[in-house]
């Protein structure tokens, strides 16, 4: 063990802010439990500081290992917590009016927060175990996330059926885990990437396998995706606009790390592994969101489609098209961060049965066109931030140049196409549909709308600020 | 500078009209619009004039470097290749407006997002990075579906999303190939990436194969062509001046400029069937076109036909069918406008479009009458008129380069006078078909506004060709250098 040091303490900040205003959250529902705004403004002023103190980290050029090298502060994690606490802050903000009115607010809040946590110090982790529990501290409070709207049955339905598979998927991930660690004898990346060279015993290879399939089940990859769609429809909004985003990014992250850190002389198995993993995913997500009418369940495909493109940047890591891999896989989050949280915070403002969509253009006309870039977003179409992460993702495939990694590049143009159908089915309902008679009334909040439109200019805006974001991809502690 | 104030004026337009009040009247909005759309016309009025002799290889570029890894760069610039549709793209927007009679809702709405579409046209003929050359590509993309999709008759949504989806299948084939090609070659400028970059034979073969079949989408090349007539039919007849003067171009200009001069051994053994193909477009497009009963529809299948002049022109790669293929995608686009527009007024006028049931138009519609006789007389490449220049030209090199291919486009251009013939025989000319055409009104000051400078325009080049070809020989010259041709 490492000694702590004042460092250590400075490399831990935006874990400790984000402790810190988990526990006055929660002090302060106790204290004043009439008062879920403020509850609700704290919060978000506890993910500004974790971005803020974040973005003072990154600038200062702050880096380092503590715990005996189990717990790393480098530019790639830095990345990745603002992303994750860039995400918390919507989520919060969209958060605030329902968990007021469950009366839960306080505790809704922190559980948003105990995941951002968990997600923060998972992208630092750089040992089987750390790794592990960090992933447990992000998944564990979001199972209760998405079962805490109890005046819905989906709500409590979506969340079992998240929970069990979840807890498979751990037990799955850790005997992985556990198998790498009798092989390596350690549970440290750096000593993995000693005996994951040459010919892999069968054990290393179960392990692999067991370890890969684990990340697979959180991060809804076909074939363990199932709970995906249930689990979405069933969390309130903002929970599942969160979860489809922040944690996730978080898990991409960690396992990017595993990877490139753990067994880097193995890349060969496990990129061949990903190129199945990627091309199915893409392709499940992508038909089943064709079927949906419900706008939440078709988003939750999406995300699993979205999932496909990222690992398709996975099966690139080979040879020179390493660094651009990487990249891809750092800009496809932060781009399908502005676009995903968008549309789910639209969801809150408009509703999830896609024939609310109606004529939206006529009603509340700044919304629908939000919406509309949103929806052009995740097709891909330029300059829009989702066009940036396929861009990337597509860059690392020529790169790599082999066989596979075309016909990978191949199936990332096949479902671009195969998305239009039902993202552009929701435009045509706000753009050509006549209104629906009954107008409702305009749920949300303010903040809600406001939110809307910045992470619309964001994600116009995205194509201007790609450049400065690959140098800082290119500069991460991970190349 | 002046290049990138060009192209992005239309945005502002775009927002002007948004902000313009509800209070507006309809006819000051078009006063507006028509203002707007002005603008980047006569700029490109001003460059003609002011830099035409320097434009031919390339000038008033601008280079800033936008995602340094890969050499991506906001890179734009006018040369010959372009600047004919950079030209037109502003005139047919004009046009358009004008043309905007037929709309009536949400009037602000239909031009912001024309001019969303302007921009990615101007854009696309100015682009001299690939990055940047499918992103306004693509830009063009929904705008065109918004305004099939809202504006359109009584089909437009299927005709819209099946626009959206073919020409969408198109593109990102295209820019599947545009990416690999930038990375293997290291860089995405244009002029950086002249005559393959280095790379070898397979490799520009493999690339350029997902980039021509992404354009000839575009175009569309028959058998290609299955989206196009739902979306010409359906559309309002200013989306139509738009949709069939400039989004093809899209396709073959991306032909000329992009595939042919950066990939010269990728697309030569693509040539030939190119040029099939484009024989392909003239001859079915004309016999398809006989038997439409819909004066729209025969138009449309008419303007693919006369599309395939372009592709066989540039499949030529000599200097008369190259100089022949770039000067017909701006005839093709003034004929085929002045034929949509007409169509549009007649079938406003006599409430039909049925060929059959129109007839004898002459006696109370002599402007409207005369202009499409003189429109379908281009069309079919009547000597004088402009199209007759570069279709003329298209055959020549293509027969040069392949006699068969040449051979049959001439005889395209006999099936296409037989049908414009019939066609004018059935609705200009002959007896009176009913009694309540007695009472129509011939076009009034407002759609002769938008027909005459088109007609105009086609007489014009049909006498000076040398107005725009002189501007396009250099940089014909360079494709040429490029891909070892004469």
């Amino acid at each position: 063990m490492g000694v702590v040091t004042a460092e250590t303490f400075v490399g831990l900040i935006p874990e400790l802010v984000t402790l810190g205003f988990l526990v006055l959250v929660l002090l302060l529902g106790v204290f004043n439990p009439q008062s879920p705004n403020q509850t609700a403004a704290l919060a978000a002023l506890g993910t500004v500081a974790v971005f803020a103190s974040t973005v003072v980290l990154l600038a200062s050029g702050f880096s380092g290992s503590f715990f005996g090298d189990g717990f790393v502060v480098d530019n790639f994690a830095l990345y990745f917590k603002l992303v994750v606490s860039a995400s918390a802050f919507f989520a919060v903000l969209a958060a605030a009016r329902w968990a007021a009115g469950t009366g839960d607010a306080p505790e809704y809040l922190a559980l948003i927060l105990a995941v951002v946590l968990g997600s923060l110090l998972l992208v630092s982790m750089r040992d089987l175990f750390g790794i592990f529990l960090a992933l447990e501290l992000a998944t564990i409070p979001s199972y209760a996330l998405v079962a805490f709207d109890r005046s819905r049955r989906e709500s409590s339905e979506g969340a079992m059926k998240y929970l069990v598979t979840g807890v498979i998927a751990s037990a799955i991930l850790l005997y992985g885990m556990v198998l790498i660690y009798g092989v390596a004898g350690s549970a440290a990346l750096a000593d993995v990437a000693e005996v994951f060279t040459g010919q892999l015993s069968p054990v290393a290879v179960l392990g692999l396998v067991l370890l890969v399939s684990g990340f697979a089940f959180k991060l809804s990859a076909v074939p363990f995706h199932f709970w995906t769609p249930d689990a979405y429809q069933g969390a309130p909004t903002s929970a599942a606009a969160f979860l489809s985003v922040a944690p996730k990014a978080a898990t991409f992250a960690v396992l990017l790390r595993i990877l490139l850190e753990g067994m880097p002389e193995a890349a060969a198995t496990w990129t061949s592994v990903m190129v199945f993993l990627a091309i199915a995913t893409m392709f499940v997500g992508n038909l089943f969101a064709l079927r949906q009418r419900n706008v939440r369940r078709m988003l939750a495909y999406s995300s699993v489609a979205h999932s496909g493109y990222i690992l398709a940047a996975f099966a690139a890591l080979q040879g020179s098209a390493v660094p651009t891999a990487v990249e891809a896989v750092l800009i496809y989050s932060a781009a399908y961060a502005v676009m995903n949280l968008g549309a789910f915070l639209v969801i809150d403002l408009v509703g999830e049965d896609s024939t609310s969509y109606n004529g939206l253009i006529r009603n509340r006309p700044g919304i629908a066109v939000c919406m509309g870039i949103f929806m052009a977003a995740l097709v891909g179409l330029p300059p829009l931030s989702g066009f940036w992460g396929k861009a990337w993702v597509i860059f690392a495939g020529a790169e790599a140049g082999t066989v596979a990694l075309y016909v990978v590049i191949g199936a990332v143009v096949v479902n671009s196409v195969l998305s239009v159908p039902y993202y552009f089915g929701i435009v045509r309902n706000m753009f050509f549909e006549e209104p629906k008679e009954m107008t409702e009334e305009p749920k949300g909040t303010g903040a809600v709308t406001a939110s809307v439109y910045v992470l619309a200019a964001a994600t116009v805006l995205f194509g201007l600020f790609v450049g400065p974001l690959s140098a800082l991809a290119r500069a991460s502690g991970l190349l | 500078m002046i290049t990138t104030i060009a192209i992005f004026l239309p945005l502002l337009g775009a927002l002007l009209m948004m902000l313009l009040p509800a209070s507006f009247g309809e006819r000051n909005v078009r006063y507006v619009a028509l203002g707007v759309a002005a603008v980047p016309l006569l700029l490109g009025l001003y460059i003609y004039l002011a830099y035409g002799a320097n434009l031919g290889a390339g000038a008033l570029s601008q280079d800033v470097t936008w995602i340094e890894t890969f050499n991506i760069g906001y890179r734009v610039g006018l040369d010959g290749l372009g600047f004919g549709m950079f030209l037109l793209s502003a005139l047919l927007t004009l046009v358009a407006v004008v043309a905007a009679w037929d709309v009536q809702r949400n009037l602000r709405q239909y031009f912001a997002i024309l001019f969303l579409a302007e921009v990615g046209m101007l854009g696309v003929f100015a682009a001299q990075d690939l990055v940047l050359f499918y992103i306004f590509f693509e830009l063009t993309l929904v705008p065109m579906y918004l305004l099939v999709g809202f504006w359109g008759d009584e089909n437009r949504g299927p005709a819209a999303i099946k626009f959206f989806l073919y020409t969408f299948l198109g593109s990102t084939v295209m820019l599947a190939g545009f990416l690999a090609f930038g990375i293997l070659a290291g860089t995405f400028s244009i002029s950086g990436l002249d005559a393959g970059a280095g790379l070898g034979g397979t490799a520009q073969v493999a690339l350029a194969a997902p980039i021509l079949l992404g354009l000839l989408i575009k175009v569309p090349a028959v058998p290609l062509h299955s989206w196009l007539l739902d979306v010409y039919v359906s559309s309002p007849t200013s989306t139509n001046v738009m949709l069939s003067g400039i989004l093809p171009k899209l396709g073959t200009y991306g032909i000329i400029k992009i595939a042919i001069p950066l990939l010269p051994q990728g697309v030569q053994p693509f040539l030939p069937y190119i040029a099939a193909l484009g024989v392909l477009n003239i001859v079915y497009g004309a016999f398809v076109a006989f038997a439409q009963p819909d004066l729209k529809a025969l138009v449309a299948y008419s303007s693919i036909g006369t599309l395939g002049f372009i592709l066989l022109g540039a499949a030529s790669v000599n200097a008369v069918g190259l100089n022949g293929a770039v000067l017909q995608q701006v005839t093709h686009g003034l004929y085929s406008a002045l034929l949509f527009i007409l169509v549009g007024v007649i079938a406003a006028r006599t409430g039909t479009r049925q060929i059959a049931e129109l007839g004898g138009l002459m006696a109370r519609m002599p402007w409207a009458g005369g202009l499409l006789a003189l429109g379908a007389l281009a069309a079919m490449g009547l000597p004088g008129l402009a199209v007759f220049v570069s279709e003329f030209m298209s055959i020549m090199g293509g027969f040069e380069a392949y006699p068969i291919q040449g051979a049959l486009a001439a005889l395209g251009i006999v099936l296409s006078a037989m049908y414009l013939l019939y066609m004018l025989a059935g609705v200009v000319f002959g007896p009176v078909e009913r009694p309540e055409f007695e009472r129509v009104e011939d076009a009034g000051p407002v759609e002769m506004t938008a027909i005459v400078p088109l007609a105009v325009l086609l007489v014009v080049l049909g006498i000076f060709p040398g107005l725009l070809i002189g501007i396009q020989r250099p940089a014909v010259e360079l494709v040429l250098a490029a891909i070892g041709g004469s």
